[in-house]
């Protein structure tokens, strides 16, 4: 196994009476790809959410290693750090995109570099790269209204990707698609991570999908009930 | 659909206390509105001497010029209504309800929330009418009893603000398509043709010819009424012109942003110019007002140093304030029209704010680029329409400037005061978007 990228030790929360995450530990592997897998009401989405920074857990630890530079505990950082690390270091892939619709394709993908300081021509020419090496070349300025299912989907990877995130969290990103659009979307998605040397989490009900990560974490109840290695 | 279903439709659910008093409110004010004015000009009409025609026509002016302000806070609140329903009708929708009811239960809801911010700003109409009727037209106080409206009258206004309701819930339901998943289709930006520049250029240049030679051929009452016609025009060509201007003025600060505000700013505005305009178009009517309530107060002024007889200085002297009343009226209006669109825009894009939040996108960003997108084409049109007026009342203007600079200082205060309300109307919901940028 590579070194870790992200470590989680001892995760609970709770909203009210429910129990959404009841002592998970988890360690993700730079370079890895990893499918949480659980009915509805599992506590996957809490675990995504907790280990992007997205919410604080009631317990527990998360530590993030990044290649260059000390280890991070997410959990001891104040709302707008971690608001500044998951747009500086991290990606997220959501299930239907939610992209500006205002936007064209590629200053959706560009205004994620443009929050992070880097000039609108520098960030436009290296949205545009990413968005011609998911096949989106010449559809730069179309508007989100007017890309399919599929394209949005591969917008919101080259957005995830733009800011160079070396670990990026999907949840369901093929929830909305067809079995070929899937399968397109999550080709772009691992090219675009773990063929790049990055690391994937993805959130999903698809076994088509998890089957397609290197490992897949079963959760049930808050819990991690299993851990498989995919071929 | 049976009345126990579409009563369990209609009901709010856990957690949507704010998503109603939002609508309710803006229907409140609605009717505070509409019936404080009605109830200010019903004064006049009691009025029988020689006078009273003139009195009557002014107010009838003032309220058609309220009336372009008063739809669209009306039609705001009302797409506030219906608005709040999408997700609920997609869930419909995948239940299997047909669209017709669908449709019954977004109309019924509307009209449910129309009829009781009516009735609360029928009391908001109750509380402030002693003071409306404080204020002195012809030497004295018009008095409570000469502003409050007949109890049929106030029943055909509230009636008149749940058929708005109604109505602009069956239209936005018709406008917006909503598939089975919820998401809402936009494809293509709404545009704003050139043509309306030309058209409006070629209304500006009649109405400065007319302005110039009717005095000159014509009465003082043949000059009254076609100066009131120019008054008519001129908004009407900056209603024109105002989307088609909004949209060349978007390109132009698109091509320029450098920053992620000013970008989204601007494409904001040219996502829909139309939309952009109805949001600030009443501040800019109110703008164009100002020119010629500055102009006339200031030749007023002059009018009273000039020894006119008493009953012509007291009619002057009425002038400017229904002139200052209108001018206020308007303001509120444009005010409460910008807080209610900005709420409902919020609430539109509340899982696009969710989603943004997760990327870590600050909330200022967003909250500087909408407030962005409203004051640029806020100060824009604002500005132009000034500009405007002051073109059509030209000569008037150039005098009034000569003997009395006070009026360029009412015409920049007013304006001034005019953006500094709508600036304020905005940042008052940026609470609203803090909460559905930090929704879990």
């Amino acid at each position: 196994m590579n070194s870790p990228v992200l470590v989680a030790h001892a995760l609970t929360k709770s909203y009210g009476a429910t129990r959404a995450l009841a002592g998970v530990d988890l360690a993700i592997a730079r370079g890895e790809s990893v499918a949480i897998m659980g009915a509805s009401g599992s506590g996957k989405t809490t675990l995504l959410h907790v280990l992007a920074g997205i919410i604080t857990p009631d317990s527990g630890s998360v530590t993030f290693h990044p290649s260059a530079g000390g280890a991070i505990e997410l959990t001891g950082m104040g709302e707008s750090a971690r608001s500044r690390l998951r747009r500086e270091r991290l990606g997220f892939v959501f299930q239907q995109g939610l992209l500006i619709p205002e936007l064209t394709a590629v200053e959706n993908v560009a205004l994620a570099s443009m929050i992070n300081g880097v000039k609108r021509a520098d960030a436009v020419q290296h949205a545009a790269s990413w968005l011609g090496a998911l096949g989106l070349a010449g559809m730069e300025d179309r508007r989100i209204g007017e890309l399919s299912g599929g394209q949005v989907q591969r917008v919101a990877i080259a957005r995830a990707q733009a800011t160079g995130a070396e670990l990026v969290f999907a949840d369901e990103p093929t929830g909305a698609l067809d079995s070929h659009t899937s399968r397109e979307v999550m080709d772009a998605l691992l090219w675009s991570t773990t063929g790049q040397g990055r690391t994937l989490v993805v959130v999903t009900h698809d076994r088509d999908v998890a089957a397609r990560c290197s490992r897949t974490i079963a959760v049930r109840d808050g819990v991690v009930v299993s851990t498989a290695v995919d071929a | 659909m049976n009345a126990r279903v579409l009563a369990m439709l209609v009901r709010p659910s856990p957690g949507q206390g704010g998503l109603i008093a939002l609508p309710l409110i803006a229907f409140g004010v609605v009717t505070t509105l509409v019936l404080t004015v009605i109830g200010g000009a019903q004064s006049f009409w009691g009025w029988q001497d020689e006078y009273a025609p003139i009195y009557q026509a002014l107010a009838a002016i003032a309220l058609a010029l309220l009336l372009v302000p008063l739809m669209s806070l009306g039609g705001a609140a009302a797409r506030l209504a219906a608005r709040r329903r999408d997700e609920r009708l997609s869930t419909l929708r995948l239940l299997g309800v047909t669209p017709l009811g669908v449709g019954i239960a977004t109309v019924a809801e509307s009209a449910l929330l129309a009829a009781a911010g009516a009735i609360a700003g029928v009391v908001g109409y109750l509380l402030i009418s002693p003071l409306i009727g404080l204020i002195p037209f012809r030497g004295q106080a018009l008095g409570w009893q000469a502003v409050l409206l007949a109890p049929v009258h106030v029943i055909a206004v509230v009636g008149g603000v749940v058929v708005l309701a109604v109505l602009s819930a069956a239209v936005g339901l018709r406008r917006v398509v909503i598939s089975p998943l919820g998401v809402r289709m936009r494809t293509t930006a709404a545009g704003a043709h050139w043509i309306r520049f030309v058209l409006g250029a070629g209304a500006v240049a009649v109405a400065f010819g007319l302005a110039k030679i009717v005095p000159q051929i014509a009465g003082m009452v043949t000059t009254i009424v076609v100066v009131s016609l120019l008054f008519a025009a001129g908004l009407a060509v900056l209603n024109l012109v105002g989307p088609w201007a909004l949209k060349v003025s978007a390109r132009g600060w698109l091509k320029r942003a450098q920053v992620p505000e000013r970008l989204l700013a601007a494409r904001m505005v040219l996502d829909d110019p139309k939309a952009a305009w109805r949001q600030v178009g009443g501040i800019s009517m109110a703008s164009f007002m100002a020119v010629f309530a500055g102009t006339g107060v200031s030749l007023i002024g002059v009018m009273d140093s000039a020894g006119a007889e008493a009953t012509d200085l007291a009619l002057a002297r009425d002038m400017r304030t229904g002139l200052i009343i209108t001018l206020v009226a308007s303001f509120l209006m444009v005010a409460a029209s910008v807080g209610v669109n900005q709420a409902s825009a919020i609430l539109d894009a509340r899982e696009l704010h969710r989603s943004l939040h997760h990327l870590g996108v600050p909330l200022q960003t967003v909250d500087r680029a909408r407030t962005r997108a409203i004051m640029a084409p806020l100060l824009l049109t604002s500005i132009g329409s000034a500009l405007c007026a002051g073109i059509l009342v030209f000569p008037l203007l150039g005098i009034a400037l000569i003997v009395a600079p006070v009026s360029l200082l009412t015409i920049t205060l007013v304006v001034a005061v005019g953006i500094a309300v709508v600036w304020v109307s905005t940042r008052a919901t940026t609470p609203v978007l803090s909460r559905s940028f930090r929704a879990a």
